[in-house]
């Protein structure tokens, strides 16, 4: 089975069908299973090749892994199975109503300093984007189980939009930790 | 101690297949070896009966003394007498620095980039003085084993970046070790402590030595190891409570350290690393030291004075649980135990805050000097073939983001940290100049933004791909971490082929005599005169962008904007425009440039597509392999 691999989709690696929500526990589960078999560890002593092969393959459900656990990489991979492509930009026009949110959101974290408690505000920012993430990924499915592609393409481009700043409501914090000590 | 006789069940080995490999616990203050034997695994002690072997190497006019016999000399012979030498491995001249000035060598003046260290015996890199003590390990393990090795887990901090683990690497290499694994320190921890106590769940395995610092989270199942996340420092650990301790004698004596002799230090450091020893007894503890004929000071270190000296310390290391468990998304009360590894972990101050912050009695019931050995000895033994129905199975992370420089100075991050791995990833750039065939790929690793603030690891070039319109060329930059965390990386323009590859060697961002005067610079003066630096970097930086915008529009704005995104452009470019003229700091002046960025990115992505339809347009596909 480890090598059929190659030629499977993310939730085929881990028997499992595809899904919007799919239960963590078991790709935990199944996550560890399969690096039973194919981690490079279990090839210690074998020939190059069985060890070149052990860590593409470990390389490769990594990021199937990886891919699965994190909502916006899973959602995108979604469509890419339905042949939609997001890093190729070719219709994107954006609602210009989630844009402006999505500048007046980074005009408060580029404020937060100022406020009376920078890491307080950092943590609301933060709770905030994460319900607005969990509404897309209901979005998301809504248009995906009834095959509405364009709509699921331009949640998931928002949710990209979300988990940029995400990214950068966690990397500011750090630093402002960083700069309390 | 019941962790020194871990059997594994089901290890069912016949003698004559039983390969020999051993463990090795490399750490800054002592190192360990250790083994299995008729499924028990063990640290090995040395004729004397000394499990411990001091970290330390004298060099001499006719050899090389490794261990308690050249820590005893320390005092005598500090020049020619290193300790804590893995505070130095991977790490340039540009670091030393921050090392702290108390480093009692005379380091030699060299065009290389890495720290050679003058002794008796000539000059001396950090990787040669760890192989040295790597051999005296070896040496024991074959002379207890009685039979040639297969070859050696070697155990680092979850925290070193690829620097460190390759000079660790090398290191054994040198030493004629065959590594079977870089095993990350709290790993092997959790390996001994896992298969001793058959915990299952999740474990936080809080790893303090004498120079670094760990903290993995990590879920423990069926013989399976799952590090969820790790953070930590590389440059912490117990060393540095003597240090302070130091300070604060030298202070109290109305002494200056820079007035004092490399022995002196030293002696101090001694006296102090003791008061911190006697701290964890008793509630104070006297300090004496004899500075020269004329001058001794004796003194009382209280607990309370020592609190305060270490307790900032101690508030850094779990700012980085927070962080690991943030990472993990695991909440405190999810963490069955905390497991307290390292010899720092003795001092009562760090398992009090631990503790604390924990909401739980951490568990000290384990020899936190040897455990990592043991673990490092148990993965071995299954790594050379001799458990093969073993359920044994160790997965590990990424412990820093690695990434590429892209303009403006800016660090894109490739593979983001605590992934699992091995790992590989491709991701795709673009040329910013027309006509450029050529493209400098830098390598960094570290979580901030700004390369400067991250870890040059190296630097390649690819060369020779054919001329484009700027943005149009694509360059497919793969990046494989494999299970030792080592990094290799290759690099290919998607439209020619052209392809480079590198083999990730420490590059300490020294090579190029620029960058080296900018460090030098930026160590020179203060932390003011880096922001005002970053405030003209970011400057520059929208001048770029903002000439690349106007140009764009120019161009064919109306053809690829709606009224909508026109507006929204224009509106993030006029903030910009002023925020290049106002603003009074580099973080401001960025977020106007990432607004800029967010409202612009569909158009060039659009115009990027543009432009290599109009390349390809009127030649042959051929035409783009040649040259």
């Amino acid at each position: 089975m480890p090598d059929s691999i190659f030629s499977q989709n993310y939730f085929e690696i881990f028997s499992m069908d595809i899904s919007t929500n799919p239960d963590l526990s078991v790709l935990n589960e199944s996550n560890r299973e399969l690096q039973r078999l194919v981690h490079p560890d279990k090839f210690a002593s074998s020939g190059d090749a069985e060890k070149r092969q052990a860590m593409q393959k470990t390389s490769l459900i990594n990021q199937a892994f990886n891919t699965l656990k994190d909502p916006a990489l899973r959602l995108q991979y979604m469509l890419s199975l339905k042949g939609i492509d997001m890093n190729a930009e070719t219709d994107t026009t954006m609602d210009a109503a989630f844009l402006m949110d999505q500048m007046e959101l980074r005009e408060k974290i580029s404020e937060v300093r100022t406020h009376s408690d920078p890491l307080d505000e950092l943590d609301a920012i933060a709770k905030n984007l994460k319900k607005t993430s969990a509404n897309l990924i209901v979005e998301f499915d809504k248009y995906f189980q009834t095959d509405v592609l364009d709509k699921s393409r331009e949640v998931v481009r928002k949710l990209q939009f979300i988990n940029k700043a995400q990214r950068e409501v966690a990397e500011l914090t750090e630093q402002l930790e960083d700069e309390l000590l | 101690m019941a962790l020194l006789q871990i059997s594994e069940p089901g290890q069912s080995t016949k003698p004559h297949e039983h390969r020999f490999a051993i463990g090795i616990d490399l750490g800054t203050t002592n190192s360990l070896v250790a083994t299995v034997r008729s499924g028990q695994a063990d640290t090995l002690p040395d004729i004397n009966g000394q499990h411990l072997l001091p970290s330390v190497v004298q060099y001499t006019g006719d050899g090389v003394l490794v261990g308690q016999q050249a820590k005893d000399n320390q005092v005598l012979d500090s020049q020619n007498t290193i300790s804590s030498i893995k505070r130095l491995m991977g790490r340039g001249i540009s670091d030393l620095k921050m090392l702290g000035d108390n480093l009692p060598y005379v380091f030699a003046e060299t065009d290389s980039s890495v720290p050679r260290i003058q002794t008796a015996a000539g000059d001396k890199t950090a990787v040669e003085i760890s192989a040295d003590i790597l051999k005296v390990l070896k040496q024991r393990g074959e002379q207890t084993l009685g039979d040639k090795l297969e070859g050696a887990v070697i155990t680092v901090p979850a925290y070193f970046d690829d620097a460190q683990r390759q000079a660790t690497k090398d290191a054994a290499k040198l030493a004629g070790i065959n590594v079977l694994r870089l095993l990350n320190e709290p790993t092997a921890a959790a390996v001994a402590y896992g298969l001793d106590s058959g915990a299952e769940g999740v474990v936080a395995v809080y790893d303090l030595g004498g120079g670094t610092f760990d903290i993995s989270i990590m879920q423990l199942k069926q013989g399976v190891f799952e590090v969820l996340s790790t953070g930590g420092d590389s440059a912490l650990g117990g060393d540095d409570f003597d240090h302070a301790i130091a300070e604060w004698v030298i202070a109290q004596a109305g002494l200056n350290a820079n007035d004092l002799s490399a022995g002196t230090l030293r002696l101090v450091l001694q006296e102090a690393c003791a008061a911190k020893e006697n701290l964890s007894e008793q509630d104070q503890s006297e300090i004496s030291i004899k500075f020269d004929e004329s001058k001794t000071w004796f003194g009382t270190l209280t607990r309370d004075i020592f609190h305060q000296l270490i307790d900032p310390m101690i508030k850094k290391t779990l700012m980085s649980c927070r962080r690991a468990l943030r990472d993990a998304e695991i909440e405190k009360d999810q963490v069955l135990d905390v497991v307290m590894v390292g010899g720092s972990t003795r001092t009562l101050r760090v398992r009090e805050l631990v503790g604390e912050f924990f909401n739980t009695q951490p568990r000290v019931d384990i020899d936190p000097d040897r455990v990592v050995a043991i673990g490092a000895a148990i993965q071995a033994n299954a790594l050379a073939g001799n458990d093969p129905d073993g359920n044994l199975l160790l997965m590990d992370v990424l412990p820093l983001s690695l990434g590429i420089e892209t303009m403006g100075g800016l660090a894109e991050k490739i593979i983001q940290r605590n992934t699992p791995i091995p790992v590989s990833k491709a991701q795709d750039f673009t040329t910013y100049k027309d006509g450029q065939t050529a493209m400098a790929v830098h390598i960094v690793q570290g979580e901030r933004e700004l390369i400067d603030d991250c870890r040059s690891l190296a630097r390649f070039e690819l060369r020779g791909f054919p001329p484009h319109v700027a943005g149009s060329a694509r360059i497919r930059v793969t990046f494989q971490v494999d299970a030792d965390g080592l990094l290799s990386v290759s690099a290919k323009e998607e439209n020619s082929g052209v392809e480079a590859s590198v083999e990730v060697k420490p590059s300490y961002g020294l090579q190029d005599a620029e960058i080296e005067a900018m460090l030098k610079a930026s160590m020179e003066f203060a932390g003011e005169d880096k922001d005002v630096r970053s405030l003209r970097e970011q400057q520059v930086e929208a001048d770029r962008v903002l000439e690349a915008i106007d140009s764009a529009m120019a161009d064919d704005a109306d053809e690829m904007l709606s009224e909508d995104e026109k507006v929204a452009i224009l509106s993030a470019r006029a903030n910009l425009a002023a925020a290049r003229h106002q603003a009074k700091d580099a973080q401001e002046l960025k977020s106007a440039m990432a607004n800029l960025e967010t409202a612009s990115a569909g158009y060039v992505a659009r115009r990027m597509n543009a432009s290599v339809q109009k390349t390809m347009a009127g030649h042959k596909v051929e035409e783009f392999n040649n040259d």
